[in-house]
């Protein structure tokens, strides 16, 4: 199989691959109008993994991805740099509503798999007994149906606990205080081979250790004959006669001998849409969709992160981005704690004061611990298309949702005091910007449950194309197909009828695994009979 | 999208109270740094919806010292003293509209400013103990 590749030698996934396997849409010098058995809209963790389940049972598949393919060497260590070219508006979306948060989206081959963490969590299983409970959806998506998904995901990207070496100070010193203080915690399963702790996650690993789907997924379905339409932006899915018949994109980027370029790629058998939560929902209202559904209960993870500064080196620039975290309080209190190592650029954001006071906490930084809460939230928003054609994403957290928060960050809190911290920032509104003693904590605890005072920021996004048994209540079937029409599927987190309270690569993988085996199982029953 | 001259004088004057830079600390002064380069980069590549929110957020500075101080003047016209107390009384408005909007500043200039070689580097060497932030209790807010 090709992701036995090996990795031993200099070149990475992302280089040599088979000739004319990539079209450059910024670079297109002519239209385009091609036809295959599947079209996958999407390159993110749900296109690629159904792209490369799709490839491997003998079909052609094409994929088409918005954004350009950076590739591992071309990744450096700036912030701004890898928002510019990676992030989906340049790193400046947000969820409007009671308050303003940012929105944080890949936007180039390989989606936010990217500059995430790469961490590996399977779906809950009382999460599953929801949707079964409250969707019907049992039948078709339970752990039994998931697990050999999650086995051959696990297998094929390496998933396993931070080695080590690499685990880094910001992580070992919140698993030793969860030790200490009884809380349930461990080291984080990633997706990656021989990470070297660069602490760039966040910018895109140069080290391809990361086992983004940039340089997995995506690559090994080129190697099994697949295609790539990279820097191409969907218009729409064509539909005629109810049925989903293929894709009109159009290339993007600055080059004038691409502008207005388009790109028709026909389906014969079905078109896969995995444009994300936010993406799907517009792609799939521009091509004609008019479920009730569509756009509704949109669902996310706020997380908020809480700085302290410590005696000794931190250092967050070396070890697992995210290497540690406890989900002791997902099902209780509908949270998760973990840790978050920050690049100067974002940290600075962070860091409390202006002018000389801020210049003096800056030279602390190699000091400083981030750790984070994440919430579950009950709040449930829209997703619509604004002016211009941009996605306009509404949701207002509710009360409980930021106690919640509130609560987490008393708790991270106090444990960076027990820890040793000389100084903790809870960066909430009204509070003092520096926390010097654990007493201080009860103002964490006193704080009001208003989004407004907190700065909150959002990766993990759900929802706004819902599946369900009927076309009243949701977008696709349990089969993902739409229940609007034949050969359009749906196969990224938009169909998650709810949130997880774990990181959910691995479930949008997971799922999309299964729903490419059972659309590459029916498409080989219609052409056999 | 691209500030005015003026416009950009007084992003300048705001991101040069935001990171004055400090010898104490050995941290470099973003004024050192291409800052109308950067706002110019920035502005171009970011949608419009987040060009209109910084240009009004440079205008809130900008103007801020005619509402807060009383005093017929822009920013560029005070102290660096004063310019400093003006940002952080901004970033600690009540006004959840006025501090967000003048914390894009912050954000803008934390991306210039950190992804500087010299600044990461000094913010990548460790502190020691005796060379903590001195402290400053409630007096501040969070920015």
């Amino acid at each position: 199989m090709s992701f036995e590749h090996d990795h031993s030698h200099d070149a990475f996934p992302d280089e040599a691959l088979p000739e004319g396997s990539v079209v450059d849409g910024a670079e297109l010098a002519r239209d385009i109008d091609e036809a295959f058995d599947f079209v996958v809209v999407g390159t993110g963790a749900a296109g690629a993994v159904a792209a490369h389940t799709l490839a491997r049972a003998g079909f052609s598949v094409a994929m088409l991805e918005e954004g350009p393919w950076v590739k591992t060497r071309e990744f450096g260590d700036r912030v701004y740099e890898a928002f510019r070219r990676m992030y989906r508006d340049v790193g400046t979306q947000v969820l409007e509503g009671h308050s303003y948060i940012p929105l944080i989206q890949g936007r180039c081959v390989g989606g936010s798999t990217v500059m995430n963490s790469a961490i590996a969590h399977r779906t809950p299983e009382d999460v599953l007994g929801q949707w079964d409970a409250d969707f019907g959806l049992g039948a078709h998506v339970s752990a039994s149906t998931l697990e050999p998904h999650f086995d051959a995901l696990e297998r094929e990207l390496n998933a396993h606990a931070v080695a080590d070496d690499v685990l880094g100070e910001n992580n070992r010193i919140f698993l030793d205080e969860a030790a200490k203080d009884g809380l349930p915690a461990r080291k984080m399963h990633r997706y990656e081979r021989n990470c070297r702790g660069s602490g760039r996650c966040v910018t895109g690993c140069p080290n391809g250790a990361k086992q983004g789907m940039n340089v997995s997924y995506v690559p090994w379905a080129l190697s099994l004959g697949a295609r790539l339409f990279a820097s191409c932006r969907v218009e729409r899915v064509t539909i005629e006669h109810g049925k989903a018949t293929g894709v009109l994109a159009h290339a993007t980027g600055d080059g004038a001998r691409s502008k207005g370029r388009t790109v028709r790629l026909r389906a014969r058998r079905g078109v896969l849409v995995a444009a994300s939560t936010i993406q799907t929902p517009n792609v799939l209202r521009r091509s004609g969709l008019r479920s009730r559904a569509l756009g509704e209960h949109f669902s996310c993870h706020p997380g908020y992160g809480v700085g302290g500064v410590f005696d000794n080196p931190v250092t967050m620039s070396f070890g697992a981005t995210q290497g540690a975290e406890s989900t002791h309080l997902r099902k209780s209190d509908r949270i998760k704690l973990e840790t978050i190592g920050m690049p100067p650029e974002l940290a600075a954001v962070r860091i409390p004061g202006i002018g000389g006071e801020l210049m003096r906490r800056m030279g602390t930084f190699a000091n400083v611990a981030v750790w984070a809460v994440v919430v579950r939230s009950e709040a449930e928003g829209t997703v619509r298309q604004g002016w211009g054609g941009r996605d306009r994403v509404k949701l207002s957290l509710t009360t409980r949702d930021v106690e919640r928060t509130r609560n987490g960050t008393a708790i991270l809190a106090r444990m960076m005091f027990e820890a040793g911290a000389r100084e903790v920032w809870p960066g909430i509104f009204g509070l003092p910007a520096v926390l010097t003693s654990i007493d201080q904590v009860r103002l964490i605890e006193e704080a009001p449950a208003d989004s407004r005072l907190f700065s909150f920021i959002t990766t993990h996004l759900f929802g706004a194309a819902r599946m369900g048994p009927t076309p009243e209540g949701s977008v696709v079937g349990p089969d993902f197909q739409a229940h609007e029409a034949r050969g359009l599927y749906v196969v990224d987190s938009s169909v998650f009828p709810t949130n997880l309270g774990v990181n959910p690569q691995h479930s949008i993988m997971g799922m999309s695994r299964l729903a490419a085996t059972r659309i590459a199982e029916a498409a080989r029953r219609t052409a056999a009979a | 999208m691209k500030l005015t001259s003026l416009e950009t004088r007084w992003a300048e004057a705001a991101l040069g109270a935001i990171f004055p830079g400090s010898s104490d600390v050995g941290l470099t002064d973003i004024r050192a740094m291409d800052m109308r380069g950067f706002l110019d980069q920035v502005l171009h590549a970011v949608p419009t919806q987040a060009a209109i929110g910084l240009r009004v957020a440079v205008w809130i500075v900008a103007l801020a010292p005619i509402f807060l101080l009383g005093r017929f003047a822009t920013i560029v016209g005070l102290t660096q003293p004063d310019r400093e107390r003006l940002v952080a009384t901004l970033v600690a408005s009540r006004s959840y509209a006025v501090r967000s909007l003048v914390l894009i500043l912050k954000t803008i200039g934390a991306l210039l400013y950190a992804g500087d070689d010299a600044v990461r580097a000094r913010m990548l060497v460790a502190s020691h103990a005796g060379t903590m932030v001195p402290l400053r209790l409630g007096r501040g807010r969070a920015a």
